[in-house]
């Protein structure tokens, strides 16, 4: 530790670090590992909703807020000069965001208030590194960031997922970060594709722990879970579902989380009389716990960034059915191995994979076993190195490796490809 | 854990709503009755045949009987199986799942040539009741 120079602080910008989302959930967990690395660490939240953080976080990984959008958050100004500041903010919230596309699916949460107030503090910024976790906040601190910060864009989308105007503006603003950090290898090779020059690097999200407890293939229990909006397909879910009921009566499917798509999820269950047999669980706190009673874990998202549920429920020894949308499944899972890929939006294909395993308890256990084994390469401990040797090497602190880490540009020393990648997403 | 009807399915289709379970803690032996008791007014009662194997049971009934002429907006019907000696109070205690009221969840029926809507619902307790709306929809 001595001859090194100290390590530059780290500060990670998102738009809520009070919301539950899995951007969040994953940062914190780098955070902590971070920390405990002896790295300074910030979380920088854009906005403030709630009082407390939501996922547990090490108490030297400091948090502040840009604008605290909290109901008690605003003294009543006092003096003239406060009363004018307070008309002028009402009047800023109100305004749409300027610097971000309408495409970017956070545009909502953004105003002309909180884009100034973003900039600002961008602007202050002159040291360290700065690791921005969103489109729009990748575009803010790509134009605004410009006085000696280390950038690093973390993009959790696959391009084509973007709007268009989101995707000019990425060709437009990403060239100028010290690095593109994204989840999947499809996405390193599209990015880099599109942004000659630049550094892409594939970082894939880590899970918060491995050690965890497995799942019983003797269970009849199939889990899913995610918000309940149509990213996550569970109006292709419940349908499939349906064609399986009559064969497979004993079984459950039950899916976690809760959203603005309740209600229409549940007329579906009715419609198809499948409320003896899928169950909207609603949020909970120990989805570790619900994860290990399952026997198979179900995604049916129309598309992903990189679907850390599904990797924490094969940590805990549960195959996976799921589409093969863009980008993630395939990535994670082998085909046959671990779990089961078939056509994206598919509901027919989804039902004959899940049919396949249900059908056969020792198929469940044989693909648990080694969904186990796939999962060990999202852990904290596989991947939080491999931030720690990125931030070592972009900022010139002297690190494990030295200034200039072996493995020339794109590549890092921890980048492990997987044994067997080409046959990666292969699905029948 | 006392000796309860626990229930496994509940079918509110077709104008009926059929329940099956298992009779738990105690002998299965004998005849049984479905028991449906208005919670505002428990002298009214209507009870139904239950069919039984082993400790399996089957019952099924129309919503057209719940009709009343003197119902509050709100009003619950408890639901018993009986063999004319014990009355075993019918839910769903022997399951890992919390919070039942928001997590099983049934259709509604409406009575026809009325405006009451029937809902079998699981109460805090895990007990399984039947709710009469008047008016508008739950």
């Amino acid at each position: 530790m001595t001859d090194r120079r100290p390590l530059p602080k780290v500060r990670y910008l998102l738009l809520h670090a009070y919301g539950r989302g899995g951007t969040i959930r994953t940062v914190m967990n780098q955070a902590n590992s971070l920390v405990a690395a002896g790295w300074d660490v910030e979380l920088v939240s854009a906005v403030r909703r709630r009082d407390d953080i939501q996922f547990p976080l090490d108490e030297r990984v400091r948090v502040s807020t840009v604008v605290d959008l909290r109901d008690d958050a605003q003294a009543p100004p006092a003096g003239l000069v406060a009363r004018w500041r307070d008309r002028r903010r009402s009047r800023l919230m109100e305004e749409p965001a300027q610097h971000i596309p309408a495409g970017e699916f956070g545009y909502r949460y953004f105003n002309r208030y909180i884009e100034d107030r973003l900039i600002a503090y961008l602007r202050t910024l002159t040291d360290g590194i700065l690791v921005t976790t969103r489109p729009a906040l990748n575009f803010l601190a790509a134009e605004h960031a410009t006085s000696g910060v280390v950038r690093i864009a973390q993009e959790h989308m696959n391009h084509g997922t973007h709007k268009r105007d989101v995707q000019k503006r990425i060709r437009e603003t990403y060239p100028t970060f010290a690095a593109v950090a994204v989840l999947t290898e499809r996405d390193r090779e599209e990015y880099e594709e599109l942004l000659p020059g630049t550094r892409v690097v594939r970082i894939p999200n880590a899970v918060h722990s491995l050690d965890q407890a497995p799942a019983d293939p003797r269970s009849k229990i199939a889990v899913a879970a995610g918000r309940l909006f149509p990213q996550k397909g569970f109006d292709m879910l419940i349908p499939a579902w349906a064609k399986l009921v009559e064969t497979y009566p004993d079984w459950q499917l039950r899916i976690y989380g809760s959203g603005e798509k309740k209600a229409q999820l549940r007329a579906l269950i009715e419609e198809h009389h499948l409320y003896n047999h899928v169950f909207l669980m609603g949020h909970t706190d120990r989805l570790d716990d619900e994860l290990a009673k399952a026997s198979f874990y179900v995604l049916s998202s129309r598309f992903e960034g990189l679907p850390m549920v599904m990797i924490e429920a094969m940590s805990h020894a549960l195959p996976v059915v799921s589409f093969d949308c863009p980008t993630g499944p395939a990535d994670v899972l082998t085909h046959g191995v671990d779990g089961l890929l078939v056509p994206p939006e598919d509901p027919d294909a989804l039902a004959d994979a899940m049919a396949r395993l249900m059908a056969d308890e020792k198929l469940r256990a044989d693909m648990g076993t080694a969904a186990v084994l796939t999962a060990a390469s999202y852990g904290p401990d596989a991947v939080h190195p491999r931030w720690e040797s990125l931030f070592t090497e972009l900022s010139g602190a002297g690190g494990p490796s030295g200034p200039s880490s072996p493995g020339g540009p794109g590549e890092l020393p921890h980048e492990q490809r997987r044994p067997g990648g080409a046959a990666k997403g292969q699905h029948a | 854990m006392k000796p309860h009807a626990e229930i496994a399915e509940v079918w509110p289709r077709d104008g009926r709503i059929r329940l099956v379970g298992r009779i738990h803690g105690c002998p299965a032996g004998g005849t049984w009755r479905l028991v449906l008791t208005r919670r505002a007014h428990p002298d009214q009662r209507l009870d139904y045949p239950a069919r039984t194997d082993g400790d399996r049971f089957e019952s099924e009934w129309p919503v057209a009987d719940l009709a009343a002429s003197d119902y509050a907006a709100v009003e619950e019907w408890d639901i018993h199986l009986s063999d004319g000696e014990k009355e075993l109070r019918a839910g769903r205690q022997l399951d890992d799942v919390r919070g039942k009221k928001k997590i099983f969840v049934y259709p509604e029926q409406r009575i026809d040539g009325s405006d009451v809507s029937v809902r079998p619902y699981y109460t805090i307790k895990d007990n399984l009741s039947l709710e009469c709306r008047t008016g508008g929809a739950a």
